[in-house]
């Protein structure tokens, strides 16, 4: 069967190249639209948003106090909204403390703030994360190279229906110098997921 | 088979250093052609998840994530006799 | 409709294994839980998934113990639950991590 044949024994690439050529032949379907949207999607959304929310929450005390009772007021003051997808997505912005750290997870799918953050990573949506860490985050959290004193409790939010979560990370100690851009790139994905302190 | 959270046996969690958005770009294109058929009311986002569900177990297991997004969509569309898997097939 | 239930309040995930697409995790059926937010009105995604007209219900953010859930554990897990999915739990939670949940419904009042 060549490539080009869509079938089952052809490979994903070319199934999707029929089904496109397909969709648009009926009017369902506008590939110059969906390039489009798709360069729009990636050049807006990555991590890079939810460093910024962090480091402005690190040290506007105003805005970390609304970032964490309203969300989704509080995004526009950095130019970020969790609309453009679907629909609004209701965020909410969980903080760790010295006593609490929180890790996020959607076991049922994959649910993430796409909007936010960006495409999710691979582990995020395996199987081994999602049934892991809802019973042994701590185990999840050593793989990840985190090691978590024992005396901080684990929060973990599973992400099972509309509302999108994001972690707050610690800002770390001897950062009292740094600017906002600086501050913002001290925060990985993994932090704003909750698999690493930053 | 999704139903995952809290099951024992699964392997540690596999990590890949700075992995791109998307390992190929008919992922990307999967990603996109959802949006829009759910944008344009083909069917909704329930109705996508539970065909994910509904993919026969061996495949489930056998397919990567986005093949089996891939197969929920062409499931769906066969459904609402929009897409025929023959016609997806033929040339 | 006014909500069922509010913040603090003690709920139990019903028990039904449907065989029909569903957002309450099998890990969590039968456990009792506090509710910690209300996260606004949305239609149940067991009847959408079926084309079946739905109503927007409540859905909360409810917090079980590690305990409650997997016998096992000292962390909480807090999942998104549409209101179909709870009743009201008794006073005190069966299997007994009392000491658990008064300490997350105070976590929730603060």
């Amino acid at each position: 069967m060549s490539a080009d044949h869509g079938g089952p024994a052809a490979g994903p690439a070319a199934r999707v190249r029929r089904l496109e050529a397909l969709l648009e032949q009926r009017g369902l379907l506008d590939t110059e639209l969906l390039d489009r949207a798709l360069g729009a999607f990636l050049d807006s959304a990555s991590p890079a948003n939810g460093a910024r929310l962090a480091a402005r929450a690190w040290v506007d005390e105003g805005f970390r106090r609304r970032l964490l009772a309203d969300a989704n007021a509080a995004l526009p003051e950095l130019g970020l909204s969790m609309g453009g997808g679907l629909q609004e997505q209701r965020l909410k912005v969980v903080q760790n403390t010295a006593d609490r750290h929180n890790v996020i997870v959607c076991t049922l799918c994959s649910c993430y703030p796409l909007a936010l953050l960006g495409p999710s990573p691979t582990w995020y949506k395996s199987e081994a994360y999602r049934s892991r860490v809802v019973r042994d985050p701590r185990t999840v959290l050593r793989e990840f190279g985190f090691e978590l004193e024992p005396r901080v409790a684990i929060s973990v939010w599973d992400s099972s229906a509309e509302a999108r979560y994001m972690v707050l990370p610690r800002r770390p100690a001897g950062t009292e110098d740094l600017g906002e851009p600086e501050l913002a790139a001290l925060v990985t994905r993994n932090g704003l997921i909750g698999v690493a302190p930053l | 088979m999704n139903d995952v959270g809290g099951m024992q046996g699964f392997p540690p969690v596999p990590q890949e250093p700075d992995e791109p958005p998307f390992h190929a770009d008919w992922e990307a294109h999967v990603f996109g052609i959802n949006s829009a058929l759910i944008g344009r009311g083909v069917y909704n986002l329930d109705e996508f998840r539970d065909a994910i569900e509904r993919i026969p177990p061996q495949e489930y297991l056998a397919s990567s994530y986005y093949e089996r997004w891939l197969r929920a969509i062409t499931m769906l569309l066969a459904e609402r006799g929009v897409v025929t898997e023959e016609e997806l097939a033929g040339g | 409709m006014a909500d069922l239930f509010r913040i603090g309040d003690r709920v139990r995930t019903r028990r039904t294994d449907p065989p029909y697409h569903t957002r309450l995790p099998r890990y969590a059926r039968g456990a009792a839980g506090t509710v910690t937010d209300l996260l606004g009105r949305y239609p149940l995604p067991d009847r959408r998934a079926r084309r079946l007209a739905a109503e927007p219900e409540p859905v909360y953010a409810v917090a079980f113990t590690a305990g409650e859930l997997f016998g096992e554990g000292d962390h909480t897990v807090t999942i998104d639950l549409w209101e179909s999915y709870l009743e009201p739990a008794e006073a005190e939670p069966r299997g007994g991590d009392a000491a658990g949940a008064k300490a997350l419904a105070r976590e929730a009042r603060k």
